[in-house]
């Protein structure tokens, strides 16, 4: 029943006519801004089969990022890379787990997030509605730019195998990986789970949990900027990137997501451009999207793009 | 165990409290006004939390949410039904270190499980336990509050609160940090545990002065001490903190004890939590007040 509901739910995002111009412009700046990656061993966290590095570079606007980086100890020449992308309040994980399945894995802290909000930092809550009536300076408009820096981060390290790049995360995670997928053609698999950043104008009438309830609190102290807050986030919404997206990829929800409405995860998928897509959808299960059960679905998905490994899942 | 923590109960009683209490409209609402709120611990350190109180006249039930083991502080937690603080009085504090009380000292995460744990004296959780207990003593003295109704939720620092103070009536609380800590981390690769694993790893000199200091914190020592009706949300079975691990801390607590294993759902590890606290506060609509998507 819920799965019927949530799954002919009609949305109501639509995609500005000038959304391709405006992000290309933003790239353009963001190229025209050299990386500066610094990588620091980190011996505290580093294990007999984990090297562990802190990774700095910078982002558009000059902001400088942080990230975690692990490599395999024991690793080929060129060994294939996941990028992990945050949740909204999450502190960033070092992605151990990811370099003992054997790939090389960044674990990238946007603009805002602890040891990279020295030049940003909105808090939490704030985040998601910093700047909300200007798109040109909206807070997510480089912390999507901060994700999409960290491929040319792998993409600058001799180890990493740059055809066999994947990106992972869930909730604001999985709308990273959304729109990261979608703005870098160098990604070759992607696995979003309960996607955030999706439905921004549905999910503040479908749910009345934080996150997205920041933004019902701005409007109910600012009814005014409506046209200006609705006309900013489609500028951001995962659902208007989803065209885009032309590599391999999956995306798992959960039918009691009371975060981020399984409504917008459906309508996330029906506009995804990617023939080689699949939905999970997790019955009896909310913001964690059926995790325990889907990691071992996501692990033989990229085991199959970026290790060339069939799993029987 | 006694000795230190009675030292730091007293030295925690040297500071007034001093709150500041400020009204923020951004976060109110017709059904509930939220308040930031500054008050100062042992240190003396300046907190900060979210105090939320509904719309009409109380006393309500509370829920307070001590310290999490994250950066980032929330009003109530994510996923949580807004129109919750419809009923409720909330109170989240920030620990020192964390967003909001990062001045002067900012925690990292990972990094915090760590920090100064070579010495209990100067272990950084001696003060974050400290907050908390000042928070649920801030938390009490407000009118708003049925002191019969005082819910404590939240992690290893929710259980220990409510054994080194009085005042809560419930508690809910999963173990993440402080259960056996010593004996199970080398067991784990998940972090927090893991920040103990790599600074053995680092240090591994100091693995008996870590162990020390751990024994002051272990939840079993601290459970006879806690009467309050307690769920103890246990980890899925087979998993590290399943029921099976946490029988013994179940037997130790002094109060009524409900233990729940985790069904890797957060909507179904959730929902009876949310039934848990509203049936023990008397709370007979909690349909109303569960998130939309969590609703028969």
């Amino acid at each position: 029943m819920v799965n019927d509901r949530a799954e002919k739910y009609r949305s109501r995002v639509r995609k500005p006519d000038d959304f391709d111009a405006f992000w290309d412009h933003v790239l353009r700046q963001a190229a025209a801004i050299p990386l500066e990656a610094e990588v620091v061993p980190d011996p505290l966290r580093t294990s007999e089969d984990v090297e562990v590095f802190q990774v700095f570079y910078t982002s558009i606007d000059h902001v400088r990022v942080a990230a975690w980086y692990c490599r395999p100890a024991r690793r080929a020449e060129r060994t294939p890379a996941v990028m992990v992308l945050p949740g909204y309040q999450m502190d960033p994980p070092i992605p151990k787990e990811w370099a003992r399945k054997g790939y090389v894995a960044l674990s990238v802290a946007p603009r805002g997030k602890l040891r990279s909000n020295r030049q940003f930092n909105p808090g939490y809550p704030n985040l998601l509605t910093h700047n909300i009536v200007d798109r040109h300076t909206y807070a997510y408009r480089g912390f999507y730019v901060d994700t999409w820096r960290g491929i040319d981060f792998l993409l600058s390290r001799a180890e990493v195998e740059s055809t066999r790049i994947g990106v992972t995360g869930s909730s604001q995670g999985g709308g990273l990986t959304i729109t990261t997928a979608a703005m870098r053609p160098e990604v070759c698999a992607a696995s979003a789970g309960a996607p955030y950043l999706c439905g921004f104008t549905d999910a503040i009438e479908l749910t009345h949990t934080y996150p997205y309830e920041e933004i019902n609190d701005y409007l109910r102290l600012h009814p005014e900027r409506r046209a200006e807050v609705e006309e900013t986030v489609a500028y951001f919404d995962g659902i208007n990137f989803a065209d885009r997206i032309s590599c391999s990829i999956i995306v798992n929800i959960g039918l009691q997501d009371n975060v981020c409405p399984p409504e917008t995860g459906y309508a996330l998928f029906d506009r995804i451009g990617a023939a080689d897509k699949r939905l999970y959808p997790y019955a009896g299960h909310g913001h964690d999207a059926g995790r325990a059960r889907h990691s071992a679905v996501a692990d033989a998905f990229f085991a199959r793009h970026l290790l060339g490994r069939e799993g029987s899942l | 165990m006694t000795s230190y923590w009675n030292d730091v109960l007293a030295a925690l009683a040297l500071y007034p409290a001093r709150p500041e209490i400020e009204a923020l409209p951004l976060r109110s609402t017709a059904f509930a006004t939220l308040y930031g709120v500054r008050l100062t611990s042992l240190g003396p350190y300046r907190l900060f939390g979210y105090l939320s109180i509904p719309a009409g006249v109380g006393p309500f039930p509370a829920i307070y949410y001590p310290p999490k083991y994250q950066s980032v502080l929330e009003i109530i937690p994510q996923g949580t039904a807004n129109l919750m603080r419809s009923r409720y009085v909330t109170f989240a504090l920030a620990g020192r270190g964390q967003r909001n009380a990062d001045t002067p000292y900012a925690a990292l995460f990972p990094g915090l499980l760590t920090d100064g744990i070579d010495d209990a004296a100067s272990y950084v959780f001696r003060g974050i336990v400290a907050d908390s207990v000042r928070g649920l003593e801030f938390l009490r003295s407000r009118r708003e509050v049925d002191a019969a109704r005082v819910v404590l939720a939240g992690n290893d620092i929710a259980l220990m609160t409510a054994a080194l103070t009085t005042g809560a009536t419930h508690v809910v609380t999963t173990p993440t940090l402080f259960y056996q800590t010593a004996e199970l981390a080398p067991k784990s690769h998940a972090y927090p545990l893991e920040e103990i694993n790599d600074y053995l790893h680092l240090y591994p000199a100091r693995a008996e002065a870590v162990r020390r200091t751990l024994a002051h914190y272990d939840l079993l020592g601290l459970a006879p001490r806690v009467t309050a009706a307690t769920l103890l949300m246990a980890g899925a079975p087979s998993t590290l903190l399943d029921g099976a691990a946490l029988r013994p801390l179940a037997t130790a607590l002094r109060g009524p004890v409900t233990v729940y294993e985790s069904q890797q759902s957060l909507y179904k590890d959730g929902l009876y939590s949310e039934r848990w606290m509203a049936g023990q506060c008397g709370i007979a609509d909690v349909q109303s007040i569960l998130p939309e998507h969590w609703r028969d």
